[in-house]
């Protein structure tokens, strides 16, 4: 009897748990967007969350997902793994969100296990970390290409360049490294001298004593690998040390807020800066970025595409999927990236999909094939400083690393 | 030679930053006892407090460096009486847990006021003074100089003003200084205004030569604690020794190590001082 009673009311708590755990699938899903919206990257931050937004608003004029429409929720990583972590487990537990989008590599490295454990893809638009070479794909995915690729672009700039010697200042973090020793071997292959490599920690008052060997030896170029806060520093610091070769500096600089901080002698006509970027030349990223101009009135900031692209793989994937979770959503992510016919709109893909036709999603940032470890190839722009902006110089194709 | 007489120099100009950012920390810690976490936190107070008047307002960068140290020096001295003063009785360790939560809190306060990305002052760039094969910037020798006169200014006024000697007979003895009738809340005030002050010129110093990021003053504590502790963590006069050590050593060590061990440093040298003289420079086994 009492064995009667526990099972009955056993049955009864899993009808109703049965019953209310999809609730938010009935009334649509929640993408969670997990961003450094404070802190040196909180820029980067407000670019990703705006773009999913805008995404997200894309989907839903299509009419949303077989899931409901899509909303998503917002909250701050400080840059900090630990808020991160916290913040996705309240996202997860409390908010019930089937995907988090947006980490930067720190905070991405840190969630593959929470990632696994609940069963809850997480997306970055900028996690270029080699960790996630070999960590990423179930669960773990970014529509960034690795940051080996950066430091292809980079090595491949410099030598193009012409440069007879060469100094690297690299930040010491693991996302600042990989892609300078890539570099670095490049530059070397070439036969160009490579007269400094010196790694420095960030958060310093002053890099005077980094940046003395490197005036001593008056490269032709210095390739400046660190954030916004350092490398302002240092290039302020350099210029006063009487340095008037050129830079490489990396993606973290490529900010409009970087002229309003320097002497602009310092910067144009002298300074490029590497980024990963969609070809302007594929229609899907012309209409990205007329549609950011329409709503925003404002052209679209780095990593804008590749974040617009999350929010779209997300919710194509989910259209695929046999149910509105996180791990339904997981079990078709890669598959729509590759195969199939070829879209480039939420629209077009539910048409598809709906008809019962397999989708290659082909976004704003560029094809998005993701390989085993969730990561797509990557096309690069280096971009000169002219007139305090940022304009393009040289594009290289993910066809340029075969 | 030159290169490494360059890293010498620059090791100094390091070092007379870390005096200028260690001394009101290591006031603070003899006169109210304990270490106060959140003093980093005040050069960010008057890094920004420096760059909104110069930038924002457009006021020239003198007026505006004047207005954000005093101001510092009075949010110090409001956070003394409103935070700590009412929890003195529960000891130092109490005041130096509440000391990092009030760094959180000036943490988050800036986070919100400010936001995100980095600020620089509206200043003309560096330039660079070439003497002996050396260099120097005009920004880099105004720490020196700057160092100079706040370590020569207080150590006049300790030894030579009323307040001064009272606040000197505290740090020593404050129930034999309250005994002989020294106003014990006025010297406190006068303490709190006086290493909030200093913090706010380190803080002005931070706005001139750094690029500002909310959390670029917290970065500073590590090392104010590395200095404030080879001090002796009881003796002013010993932390302009030892901010001149720790700075010639990390920058020095660059001319050997890679420069991404220059924090390390500072710590060794910290460890191999303590391991000689556990009391630290200038302390002495009875010191606080």
């Amino acid at each position: 009897m009492t064995f009667r009673k526990t099972m009955t009311a056993a049955v009864a708590l899993s009808t109703a748990l049965a019953t209310t755990q999809p609730a938010w699938a009935a009334d649509g899903v929640t993408f969670g967007v997990l961003v450094p919206l404070t802190g040196e990257l909180g820029e980067f931050g407000k670019i990703v969350a705006d773009a999913v937004q805008l995404g997200v608003d894309e989907i839903n004029a299509a009419g949303g997902t077989k899931c409901g429409p899509v909303s998503i929720a917002v909250a701050d990583t400080g840059g900090s793994a630990e808020q991160a972590i916290r913040e996705a487990n309240k996202m997860i537990d409390s908010e019930g969100v089937v995907a988090i989008l947006g980490p930067a590599s720190g905070e991405m490295v840190a969630l593959v296990d929470l990632a696994k454990r609940k069963k809850t893809p997480m997306m970055s638009p900028y996690a270029g970390t080699i960790t996630l070479n070999e960590i990423g794909g179930d669960y773990v995915y970014r529509t960034v290409s690795s940051d080996l690729g950066d430091g292809a672009a980079s090595g491949l700039w410099l030598t193009e360049k012409g440069y007879k010697s060469v100094a690297f200042l690299v930040q010491n973090e693991e996302s600042t490294i990989s892609p300078a020793q890539v570099a670095k071997e490049a530059v070397e292959a070439a036969g160009i001298e490579l007269t400094d490599f010196i790694v420095y920690n960030p958060g310093q008052p002053s890099y005077q004593a980094e940046l003395i060997s490197v005036l001593s030896h008056n490269p032709d170029a210095i390739y400046l690998a660190g954030g916004q806060e350092s490398g302002v520093t240092v290039l302020k610091e350099a210029a006063a040390g009487g340095f008037e070769g050129e830079w490489l500096l990396t993606a973290d600089l490529a900010v409009p807020e970087v002229f309003e901080t320097l002497d602009p002698r310092i910067l144009n006509d002298r300074a490029y800066v590497e980024i990963a970027e969609a070809d302007s030349s594929l229609p899907e990223f012309k209409a990205f970025s007329q549609l950011t101009m329409d709503k925003t009135g404002k052209a679209p900031g780095p990593f804008a595409a590749n974040s617009y692209d999350m929010a779209m793989l997300s919710a194509i994937a989910l259209e695929a999927a046999d149910a509105c979770t996180g791990e339904a959503l997981n079990a078709k992510l890669r598959g729509v990236t590759e195969g199939g016919e070829k879209v480039s709109t939420f629209a077009a893909a539910k048409e598809a999909i709906a008809a019962g036709t397999d989708v290659d999603y082909e976004g704003a940032s560029g094809p998005l094939t993701l390989d085993e470890s969730g990561t797509p190839a990557g096309a690069y722009m280096v971009k000169k400083a002219t007139d305090g902006a940022w304009v393009d110089e040289t594009f290289y194709p993910a066809s340029a690393f075969e | 030679m030159t290169l490494f007489a360059q890293f010498v120099l620059t090791g100094i100009v390091t070092g007379c930053f870390l005096i200028l950012a260690t001394i009101g920390f290591s006031f603070t810690r003899r006169v109210e006892g304990f270490l106060n976490i959140a003093h980093a936190e005040l050069l960010g107070v008057s890094a920004f407090t420096t760059w909104a008047l110069n930038k924002l307002l457009g006021w020239n960068i003198f007026p505006s460096a004047f207005v954000a140290i005093v101001f510092t020096a009075f949010v110090g001295l409001a956070i003394g009486r409103i935070v700590y003063d009412p929890i003195r009785r529960f000891g130092p360790s109490v005041m130096l847990i509440t000391s990092v939560g009030v760094a959180y809190a000036i943490g988050g306060t800036m986070d919100a006021l400010i936001g995100t990305g980095i600020r620089t002052l509206d200043i003309p760039l560096a330039s660079s003074i070439r003497f002996w094969g050396l260099r120097i910037t005009n920004y880099q020798l105004l720490v020196v100089v700057l160092a100079v006169v706040a370590c020569a200014s207080l150590a006049l006024f300790l030894n030579k003003s009323k307040t001064g000697l009272a606040i000197r007979a505290m740090s020593a003895n404050p129930e034999l200084a309250a005994s002989r009738g020294i106003d014990v809340q006025k010297t406190s005030r006068a303490t709190w205004l006086i290493s909030s002050g200093m913090a706010g010129l380190a803080g002005v110093m931070l706005g001139v030569i750094a690029t500002l990021s909310t959390d670029i003053a917290f970065h500073q504590i590590l090392q104010i604690l590395a200095v404030a502790i080879l001090a002796g963590l009881g003796s002013l006069y010993a932390v302009i020794l030892s901010g001149l050590i720790v700075g010639v050593a990390m920058d020095v060590s660059v001319f050997w190590i890679p420069a991404g061990y220059r924090p390390l440093i500072a710590f060794a040298v910290v460890i191999l001082v303590l391991l000689i003289r556990p009391q630290g420079l200038a302390g002495s086994a009875q010191s606080k």
